[in-house]
C-alpha cells in the first residue's frame, strides 16, 4: 500500500490520531499510523488508494496538508541516494510544470538555504515549466525539527538545518476541512456568548450523523460544527437566554437561529426547545443518531437543574402554586423562571450517559467533553452504564491546560432496546468510594486546584469525628 | 415527540394540543432517507391529528404501508418545515400551558410541577 505523510496541526495533540482513525471508520477505509512519535508535526501514514486521501484532505480538521512519500531520512545525502534508486518515481512527472517546496515544522528556513535546497534537486532533470504560483505538481521537502525555545538569533540560525527527519514527496492537497475553523470563528459569529466553544473542537466532534442532539446547547456552537457536515440538530437548554439572544418581542429571529442562517445552515436547525434535561418531556427513546455536548462545569456559567438549592432559606418546594395577593398565579406572569439548584458534575457526567442509553438509536454514539482536575483523573472516572462502550485510542484524547484538561469522552450505545427513561436521582454513591477527577470541579478551579488532601480531606475527618462520639454514645446506651 | 412530563401527569399527556398558534413555514433540506428511518419512531394518529389540528390535511388516516415519494414530501413539510412560531401547547391531562416564543417552546416546570 502506497504511503504519505501528513503534516499536521500541533495543537490538541491527543486529538490527531483519533481524528484520522474516524474518519477512516465514516468512509470505510483501512489506515495505519506507522509513525512511532505520534506527537510530532509530520505523521506517516498507510492507505489503499488516493481516494481516501481525499477523505482525509476533506474531513481532517487538524491535517495541514497530505504528500504522497518517496523517501525519509535523517540527512539530505541518505535522502537523495534514495531518491535517486527510486527515479521510476519522477517518470510520469518529468514533463510537467512544477515547483519544489521546502516546509519546516517548528523552523523557518534561510533564504539562501532554501534555494540551495531545491537546487540539489537538479539532479533529477525535470523537463517541466517551473511555475511558483500555479504549478501542476508540487514537490514538497519537509523538515521535521524539534520543538525548542531559543532566545538568541543566532541561536535560531544555527539550528537552520539541523532536523531531526527530512520527508520528501508529491503534494496530494490541502485540508479542505481546516478553513472551516476560520469561517466559523466565533469572533465573526453573529451571535456568541460568553462562554461559547472554539470551532476547532466543534469541528472535531462532528460526525456522520443525521439528527444530532446537544442537551446542553448554550449558544449553539457545537452544533454549527455538526450541521455544517450535514446533519439536522436539535438542542435543548435550562437557561432560554442563551440562545434566546438580549433582543425580545415578537418578529425577532432568536440568536441561535440568525447564527446559523449566516452560515447558511438554518434549514438544518429542526427546533431548539427550553428545558431541563432532568425533567425533559422526551415521549419516547431510541430516535438520535448522536449526542454531542460539552456539559456545563460550572466555573463560568453555573450548571443548573430545577429544583431549590440546599442554601436557600426556604429550601423545599411547593407543591401548590404561589398566589399572589392579586389572585394571579406567580407561574402564570410572563418572565417566570422555576428556581434551580447548582448540578453536580459526577452527578450530571452519569445522568448524561444514561440519558443517552435511553435516547440514541443501538450503535449512536454520545460525545462530550470532561472537564477534570489532571492529577487527580483516572479512567475510573469516566461513568460506567450498562448498554454504553467507551469508544478510545490508547489514553484517549485530552485537551490540556496545564493542571486541568477537557477530555473527550466518545460512547457507543451496545444495547439493543431504549430501557426506561432514566431517573435523573442522586448518585451520592460514585463519591463514596473516590472522589472522581471531575467533583467539585467549579470549586476547585477556584481555589487554583488544590491537591484534595488539604481542603476536603480535614473536613471529612472532622465529619468522621462527629459520627464517632454519636456512635459512642449509642453503645453506651445499649 | 414531546409529551408533558408534570409531576404526577401520567393520562393523556401526549399529544399536546396547540392553541392561539402563528405557523411560519421554513423550508428544510429534504432527507427522504431520515424520514424513512424515523418512521417507526412516530405515533402516528398523534401526529396525523396535530397537523390536521393546524391546517394540514395532506396526511391519510392511517400510515401508509409503502411510501411514495410524494407522500414522504409531504411529511417532511408537516415535520420539519411547519413551524410555530407563537402559541402555546397544552396539556390534554393537567392543563399545563408550554407556552411558544419566537418559535422556542418552554418546557420548563413550575416549582409545584416538578418531580421530587
Amino acid at each position: 500500500m502506497p504511503l504519505y505523510f501528513l503534516r499536521v496541526s500541533l495543537e490538541h495533540l491527543s486529538f490527531r490520531i483519533p481524528e484520522l482513525l474516524s474518519i477512516a471508520k465514516l468512509f470505510e477505509f483501512e489506515l495505519k499510523i506507522l509513525s512511532t512519535d505520534i506527537y510530532r508535526g509530520v505523521i506517516v501514514i498507510e492507505v489503499d488508494k488516493d481516494e481516501y486521501v481525499e477523505r482525509i484532505l476533506d474531513r481532517g480538521v487538524l491535517v495541514i496538508s497530505v504528500s504522497k512519500l518517496y523517501a525519509e531520512a535523517t540527512n539530505y545525502e541518505d535522502l537523495h541516494a534514495q531518491l535517486k534508486e527510486k527515479r521510476e518515481l519522477f517518470e510520469p512527472d518529468l514533463d510537467a510544470c512544477f515547483k519544489i517546496t521546502l516546509e519546516c515544522v517548528n523552523n523557518r528556513p534561510l533564504d539562501k538555504r532554501y534555494r540551495q535546497v531545491v537546487e540539489d534537486f537538479s539532479w533529477t532533470e525535470l523537463r517541466g515549466k517551473i511555475d511558483l504560483k500555479n504549478p501542476d505538481i508540487e514537490f514538497v521537502v519537509l523538515e521535521d525539527y524539534d520543538h525548542v525555545t531559543l532566545h538568541t538569533r543566532q541561536a535560531r540560525l544555527d539550528r537552520d538545518g539541523k532536523f531531526q527527519k527530512v520527508y520528501f514527496g508529491k503534494r496530494m492537497g490541502f485540508s479542505r476541512a481546516r478553513p472551516v475553523i476560520n469561517v466559523q470563528d466565533i469572533k465573526q459569529r453573529a451571535f456568541y456568548g460568553n462562554t461559547s466553544m472554539e470551532a476547532e473542537m466543534g469541528l472535531l466532534l462532528a460526525g456522520q450523523a443525521l439528527l444530532i442532539y446537544d442537551p446542553f446547547v448554550g449558544t449553539g456552537s457545537l452544533l454549527y460544527a455538526v450541521a455544517h457536515w450535514g446533519a439536522s440538530v436539535i438542542g435543548s437548554d435550562i437557561d432560554a437566554r442563551q440562545f434566546r439572544g438580549k433582543q425580545k418581542g415578537k418578529d425577532v429571529t432568536p440568536g441561535i437561529f440568525r447564527a446559523a442562517a449566516a452560515y447558511g445552515y438554518d434549514q438544518r436547525f429542526l427546533d431548539v426547545v427550553a428545558f431541563d434535561v432532568t425533567h425533559g418531556p422526551w415521549r419516547r427513546g431510541g430516535f438520535l443518531d448522536a449526542i454531542v455536548t460539552d456539559p456545563p462545569y460550572g466555573v463560568r456559567a453555573g450548571a443548573k437543574r430545577l429544583g431549590k438549592s440546599t442554601t436557600r432559606k426556604r429550601n423545599t418546594l411547593r407543591d401548590e402554586p404561589y398566589q399572589f395577593d392579586d389572585g394571579t398565579f406567580a407561574h402564570e406572569r410572563p418572565g417566570y423562571l422555576p428556581p434551580s439548584k447548582p448540578y453536580e458534575l459526577v452527578d450530571l457526567t452519569l445522568d448524561l450517559v444514561q440519558l443517552s442509553r435511553y435516547l440514541l438509536v443501538p450503535g449512536g454514539r454520545l460525545v462530550f467533553f470532561l472537564p477534570t482536575v489532571n492529577d487527580d483523573f483516572e479512567h475510573v472516572d469516566v461513568p460506567v452504564v450498562e448498554g454504553m462502550r467507551e469508544v478510545k485510542h490508547e489514553d484517549g484524547s485530552l485537551q490540556d491546560f496545564g493542571k486541568w484538561g477537557r477530555r473527550l469522552i466518545t460512547m457507543e450505545k451496545t444495547a439493543t432496546d431504549d430501557g426506561p427513561m432514566p431517573t435523573f436521582g442522586d448518585h451520592s454513591e460514585l463519591t463514596e468510594e473516590r472522589l472522581p477527577g471531575h467533583h467539585q470541579f467549579n470549586k476547585r478551579y477556584l481555589e487554583g486546584f488544590k491537591p484534595r488532601e488539604g481542603g476536603e480531606g480535614s473536613e471529612e475527618t472532622s465529619e468522621a469525628e462527629e459520627q464517632a462520639p454519636a456512635e459512642e454514645m449509642a453503645q453506651l446506651k445499649v | 415527540m414531546l409529551a408533558c412530563h408534570v409531576r404526577n401527569c401520567t393520562k393523556d399527556n401526549f399529544p399536546l394540543a396547540f392553541a392561539d398558534v402563528e405557523l411560519v413555514v421554513k423550508p428544510a433540506e429534504e432527507n427522504l432517507d431520515f424520514l424513512r428511518r424515523f418512521l417507526p419512531k412516530l405515533d402516528w394518529r398523534a401526529l396525523v391529528d396535530t397537523a390536521r389540528s393546524l391546517g394540514d390535511t395532506a396526511l391519510p388516516d392511517d400510515m401508509p404501508a409503502t411510501w411514495t415519494d410524494e407522500q414522504l414530501q409531504a411529511l417532511h413539510h408537516v415535520l420539519l418545515e411547519i413551524h410555530v412560531e407563537e402559541g402555546k401547547m397544552i396539556c390534554r391531562g393537567c392543563g399545563h400551558v408550554y407556552p411558544i416564543q419566537n418559535g422556542i417552546p418552554n418546557m420548563l416546570l413550575a416549582e409545584h410541577e416538578i418531580s421530587r
